[in-house]
Parts: structure tokens; C-alpha cells; sequence
């Protein structure tokens, strides 16, 4: 019997009709590719897993041993700390984890994925979306361990804990858009992925993991530190939601949420556009 | 709007494939005049039809633009130029081994080349005992591809793409892999693939023998341009005497 198909393809490369609206074309994608994005996202992690001793134990040791790195830094040798200090790094630590590791892959994801995008046409987001939800699933785990630390360091039961759903939201956002422009830069700028990890790491000295901006930065500097740089505002809002039970600047988390929002439409429509030049290319 | 052949399972109008304004530059060549100014047009406005059910072959010197030809078919290149219109139906190059993620077992890559492919997980699960029977590779199904020699590789990666079928296929030279025996069932599955009535397909090849045996119709792309389609036989003597 033959087997039941779902197109892989465009049914016309032309235009001779109205293009469908990128957003719509997204979601029936999505639906249709949502078995291989988590498959594929699934067997990353299965292969992640089997290329080291420990295996998903690194998941757990690396922020851990990070978190040990950072805050012995911070309390031995600058001498400055902050209520639940390990916490509060471990918090940031997660934060960022997610997005460096997303950005840093978007760059070369199509050099990387060059062997399957000669061959077949797939929308190139999905190929981010299984990077993202692989790198999810990792920093999931590293929430989940903020969870097991915190009456270990004596935090106090977050009661505004669901504060961190919209803080999410907004990080998981603000990244996909950006790894997206990112990724389809990377694709015609060859240097960019030695750049990247400059610019990041000025990122993540702005970004206050290991510090509060807050206090350590004067005034009215520390103010716009920690509101125009999303990551450092979804590390502040964590941690006021999770450490000092207040609650995070909602007009700023508000606007940049409605800000990447944009910015992931816009990203996915620019990737639409472009994405089939990517194979003459790469 | 351009009239089409309702017989028609593709169509190509006015293709026109280029590399000109897409190679990748570094930031030592930002300010130079240089980047960016490669122009290299592959395909200079094609027009052919493919009929539902046919075999056309496609023929053509090195560098003639074959191989950019199946894949503007296949949606991996977008037109610069022109369309190309499948009709609604599902096309596929026919990819050896695409998506194979060395680390997993034999069974595993069944499943993420199939989804890759555009399959959906129940016709994979349903066609996976088939798949497995025609590499046989039954022993080792369950290890790591890793573990795989590079004959038992292109076997598993072969029988994927033999088993789950497509409405139209496209095919980058006709393929034979593995040991002798495999390379015989090989050529005998994909002689019945390509003969299936109902399967639209597009062949390139070198081998005239092959394109002789299997397509109804030829079409010679020379330097980009179709320089003849049509009966087998007619495209084939006089590419033959062009190529003496």
C-alpha cells in the first residue's frame, strides 16, 4: 500500500498566487515538522549523553561547578556577596547558559546543517527550534536544580514563584528571535562565529551573573544596565521572583516581551525570504 | 497567468537559478569592492513540462546545470527567475543517508531520515520492518550506525529512501551501493521505483545506457539552456554526436 505523505516540500516555488502570511505558514509548518524537531532534539541529547563518561550527570555538574567558580570569585577574591549568593549565581548561570548556548550554535547552525539542507528542503527555523529545545531541556534541569538549592542556602518559599512563567516567556523569545538573525547572518558572514564570542562575553559581564547591577553599579547607569539588555533583566526578575519575593519591573518585562515578539516575527519572515539562497551558499 | 497542462505534474517556466549575490565574505572584505560581486547563473530561464507517470531524463555535460536543476525541483534552491510549479504533489530528492545522526542505532535513523524526509511517524513505524528486511541488516538493527561499516551504512541509508516513496522523485544518478548482491537488489528496486506508473520522475545521469532504458523523454541542458527535449532516442542521437 502506499504510504501516506506529508509534502516536504512546496507545492510552487513561485509566486504565482498570494505567498501565504509568514506567521501562518510558520504554524502549519510547525505542526507538520513538530515530530522531527523533537525527534531530532531527543537523539541530540541521547548523543550528547553517549559521548562522555558521566553522561547527563554533565548536565547537572556543569552549572553546579560553574556556580562553585563563580561565587568563590565573587566572595574570595573581589569579597562581595549578596543574600543566598549561590543561588543567586546559580539563577544567573541558567539564564545565561540558555542563551549563550543558542546564540553561539546559531551562527554556524547552517554550516553545520549543510548536509541536510543540500538534500532536502526544510524550513530552516525548525532547525533552531530543535537547537532551542535541546538547549531547553538542558536548562530545564538547571531550573529545576535552582528548586533543590534553595532550602539548602535557607531561601525562603518563593511565593510569587509563577512570576517566572512570563520571565521565561520573554527569554525563550528574545533568544529565538535573535539566534534566528543570527543564524541567518552567519550564513553569508563566515567570521561572525569568532566574533560571536567577543560580543558575548561583553554580554556576560553586562549581564550581572555574578554581581547585581543594582548595587554594584552607580547610578543612573545601573538602572538602564539591567533594562536594556534582556538577558540581564530576566536574571534580575528571576531572582527578585524566586530570592527576594518582589516583584520584577512589569513594564519593561511587558514591553520587551511585546519587543521579541516582533522581533521572532520578523526574524521568521526574513528566514522564509532568504532561506533557499542558504544552499548556494553553504 | 501562464497556461499549464493539466496532464502536467511539473512545471518549469522561465527558470533562471544564479549565485551571484550570495557567497559568503569575512570582514576583511567588507570595504572591498570585491565581495559579493561573484555572478555565476547556472540556469538561464528553463521552460519544460514533466507529465504525471513520466520519465524524463535529464542529460547534459559537467557544469550544465543539472544537478541545480533537480534541486530548484525539489524547493532546495529558490528561483531568481521564473517558477516551478509541482502541482500539490510531494517531491523528493532522492537523498542517501540525509539527517543520520552517527551516535544512533540503525532503527532510530529509520525514524529521523523518514521524518526528515517529510514521512509521517505512523507510515514510518509501518514501513520499518520492510526498511530493515531490505538492508537486511537485522543483526545489527539495534547498534549504533557508528558501528556501521560504510557498505552496511549505505545499505540502511539506501532501503530508507527505497521503501518510503514519494509521488515524485528526483534522482542525481542512479544509484548502486554496497556489496554485488545488494548493488543487484539495489538496481532492481530502484528500475521498479522509477517504473512505477503512478511516479513522476526526474533522472540525471551520465549514463546514456541507463537514461536509454528507463526515460520516456530527454531534455540536454547545455551551458544553462534546454537545448533539446523530446523523444528518447532523437535527444539521445544527437547529443551523442554533439558529444563526438
Amino acid at each position: 500500500m502506499k504510504p501516506t505523505l506529508t509534502p516536504t516540500t512546496p507545492s510552487s516555488l513561485e509566486v504565482p498566487a498570494a505567498p501565504r502570511r509568514p506567521l501562518r505558514r510558520f504554524g502549519a509548518d510547525l505542526r507538520r515538522f513538530f515530530p522531527y524537531v523533537t525527534t531530532s532534539a531527543a537523539a541530540s541529547l541521547k548523543t550528547d549523553v553517549s559521548s562522555s563518561h558521566l553522561g547527563w550527570l554533565w548536565w547537572i555538574l556543569e552549572p553546579l561547578l560553574f556556580m562553585m567558580v563563580y561565587t568563590f570569585i565573587a566572595l574570595v577574591v573581589f569579597q562581595r556577596s549578596m543574600p543566598y549568593f549561590p543561588v543567586f549565581v546559580f539563577i544567573g548561570l541558567t539564564v545565561w547558559q540558555f542563551f549563550n548556548r543558542n546564540v553561539t550554535q546559531s551562527v554556524t547552525l547552517m554550516r553545520h546543517s549543510r548536509g541536510i539542507i543540500r538534500k532536502v528542503y526544510i524550513p530552516k527555523q525548525m532547525l533552531m527550534l530543535e537547537a532551542l529545545s535541546v538547549n531547553a531541556f538542558k536548562s530545564l534541569i538547571s531550573l529545576a536544580l535552582v528548586f533543590v538549592l534553595m532550602p539548602f542556602f535557607k531561601v525562603p518559599f518563593p511565593v510569587r514563584v509563577w512570576q517566572i512563567l512570563p520571565e521565561l516567556l520573554l527569554l525563550v523569545l528574545f533568544t529565538f528571535g535573535f539566534s534566528l538573525i543570527l543564524m541567518h547572518v552567519g550564513v553569508y558572514v563566515g567570521d561572525l562565529s569568532n566574533a560571536i564570542h567577543v560580543i558575548l562575553r561583553l554580554f556576560f559581564y553586562l549581564s550581572g551573573v555574578f554581581y547585581d547591577i543594582t548595587s554594584r553599579v552607580p547610578a543612573p547607569w545601573n538602572y538602564y544596565l539591567v533594562r536594556v539588555n534582556p538577558v540581564a533583566l530576566v536574571m534580575a526578575s528571576m531572582r527578585s521572583s524566586l530570592l527576594y519575593q518582589t516583584d520584577p519591573d512589569w513594564i519593561w518585562l511587558g514591553g520587551w516581551t511585546l519587543v521579541s515578539a516582533v522581533l521572532v516575527a520578523l526574524a521568521i519572515q526574513l528566514v522564509y525570504k532568504q532561506e533557499n539562497s542558504y544552499a548556494k551558499v553553504l | 497567468m501562464e497556461h499549464t497542462d493539466p496532464s502536467s505534474a511539473i512545471t518549469v517556466r522561465g527558470l533562471k537559478i544564479s549565485y551571484r549575490t550570495v557567497r559568503s565574505f569575512s570582514f576583511k572584505t567588507i570595504f572591498s569592492k570585491k565581495h559579493n560581486m561573484n555572478r555565476y547563473e547556472a540556469l538561464h530561464g528553463v521552460d519544460f513540462d514533466v507529465r504525471r507517470g513520466e520519465i524524463l531524463g535529464v542529460i547534459g555535460e559537467n557544469g550544465s546545470g543539472k544537478s541545480t536543476l533537480l534541486r530548484a525541483l525539489a524547493g532546495i534552491f529558490s528561483p531568481d527567475e521564473g517558477y516551478v510549479n509541482t502541482h500539490g504533489a510531494n517531491v523528493s530528492l532522492l537523498a542517501i543517508g540525509v539527517g543520520f545522526q552517527k551516535e544512533l542505532t540503525g532503527r532510530e535513523n529509520i525514524m529521523l531520515s523518514g521524518l526528515l524526509l517529510g514521512f509521517d511517524k505512523k507510515t514510518i513505524r509501518e514501513k520499518t520492518d520492510e526498511i530493515i528486511e531490505f538492508s537486511s541488516l537485522q543483526r545489527v538493527i539495534d547498534s549504533p550506525v557508528s558501528t556501521y561499516s560504510s557498505g552496511m551504512y549505505s545499505k540502511l541509508a539506501f532501503s530508507i529512501t527505497a521503501v518510503l516513496e514519494p509521488d515524485i522523485l528526483l534522482i542525481d544518478e542512479v544509484l548502486s551501493v554496497g556489496d554485488r548482491r545488494f548493488r543487484k537488489k539495489s538496481a532492481r528496486r530502484m528500475r521498479e521505483l522509477i517504473s512505477n506508473a503512478d511516479r513522476t520522475v526526474v533522472l540525471v545521469s551520465h549514463n546514456l545506457e541507463s537514461i536509454r532504458r528507463l526515460c520516456s523523454r530527454v531534455l540536454w541542458l547545455d551551458a544553462g539552456e534546454v537545448r533539446m527535449i523530446g523523444d528518447t532516442d532523437a535527444v539521445l542521437a544527437a547529443y551523442e554526436e554533439y558529444m563526438d
